[in-house]
């Protein structure tokens, strides 16, 4: 089974309340996190910047209950996109594990889900959702191993968000049938992070089914992860082809024997 | 439980599989304020979650039964038990239980038990 992660912890340059998030999380049982770093791309101003390092946040990383490992803490950029011109990668990319898009037009959600190099696409929580999934771009999106987001930070917070939340995943899987849907916290105070199986059991009603939601918060957030490994390590492929056989040993396996005798025959 | 037998150095493992014939699940659930110190009774414990039930669901979604069976004051930790129907909306209601009364709190689900793991006392 694998270990359960929540890939949105919203980053603050408040050191104490990231370290009581973080403890929070092991306690709860969640092996990996992603610190957020919340970035609206603008035409002109291009700069990204690099975030902070997390060994700088602890001496000792807090032990994951039930598992005696410390967790693991990762960092997340994630653009918010209006227009898909803006969309551009930069090299300050690589200094972060996962990049998500938060796309606020159909447009962008359409050139996030074909064609852009990102990990996580979020789907909104405090709004109603502007656009339609439509089925192409969503399976377009499976297809490349592309993640959905759901965050439940404001579904805890207000009833209204309650509501454009659940609405929105309800819509989101009458598309995409649960496949490729991952949900995460979003959590700016350690009492709105939950357990990883209270969020499975969340999941349900947003739509998923049982099995669906529990890989939502643990088998899909590390295919997650490893997608976003491959845009530093995977630079190449190669591919091996065997070469055609030699003339006389071909000859031998043109038909089989017993179809063979049949032709004789006649 | 049965004991797995051992066979000639060998053992083999019985797969038991247990249907929840009572019909309930128990909850072990603990309450926790951003302010330290709050004291609340079991009374009060059990309108916080018919609140927040009816908030999720609605009046007629929230009327299933369920029972605070344990409530300790010190810890705010309780026993709930609900039936299996139950289930689901009662702890998507716990988990999506964010403040009361104007106060920022949290439910921690710390164990779900069928009938028969559950031996009383949280």
């Amino acid at each position: 089974m694998a270990a359960f992660a929540d890939l949105c912890i919203s980053g603050t340059n408040d050191k104490k309340r990231l370290q009581s998030i973080i403890e929070t999380a092991a306690h709860l049982g969640y092996s990996t996190v992603a610190i957020n770093h919340l970035v609206e791309v603008q035409p002109k101003k291009q700069e990204i910047g690099k975030p902070k390092c997390v060994s700088e946040l602890f001496d000792h990383f807090p032990i994951v209950q039930g598992r005696s490992r410390p967790i693991r803490v990762l960092n997340r950029l994630t653009l918010v996109v209006s227009d898909t011109s803006h969309f551009r990668q930069t090299a300050d990319f690589k200094f972060y594990d996962i990049i998500a898009i938060y796309p606020k037009t159909e447009k962008v959600f359409h050139a996030a889900c074909m064609s852009c190099d990102v990990d996580i696409i979020c789907i909104a929580a405090t709004e109603k959702q502007p656009f339609h999934f439509k089925r192409p771009p969503v399976f377009g999106a499976i297809e490349r191993g592309v993640f959905f987001e759901i965050s439940y930070a404001a579904a805890i917070k207000d009833s209204t968000m309650r509501r454009y939340t659940i609405s929105n995943a309800i819509s989101l899987m009458e598309t995409c049938k649960g496949k490729n849907v991952i949900v995460s916290s979003g959590a700016e105070k350690p009492l709105e992070l939950r357990g990883p199986y209270d969020i499975a059991n969340l999941g349900l009603l947003f739509g998923l089914s049982e099995g669906d939601a529990k890989a939502a918060v643990s088998a899909n957030c590390r295919a997650a992860l490893l997608h976003g490994e491959t845009r530093k390590t995977a630079l190449g492929i190669i591919r091996t082809v065997k070469k055609s056989q030699p003339a006389d040993e071909r000859e031998d396996k043109e038909a089989p024997p017993s179809k063979k005798a049949k032709l004789d025959a006649m | 439980m049965s004991d797995p037998g051992a066979v000639g150095g060998s053992v083999t493992y019985q797969r038991l599989v247990h249907k929840n014939s009572s019909g309930f699940h128990y909850m072990k659930v603990s309450l926790v304020f951003e302010k330290e110190g709050k004291r609340i009774d079991g009374a009060f414990f059990k309108q916080l979650i018919i609140s927040a039930l009816r908030n999720v669901y609605g009046e007629i979604g929230a009327a299933f039964p369920f029972d605070v069976l344990k409530f300790e004051e010190k810890s705010l930790t309780a026993v709930l038990r609900v039936y299996n129907s139950g289930l689901v909306k009662l702890w998507s209601a716990l988990t999506l239980l964010g403040s009361y009364q104007n106060e920022t709190c949290a439910v921690r689900v710390v164990q779900v038990l069928l009938p028969y793991q559950y031996t009383g006392g949280p």
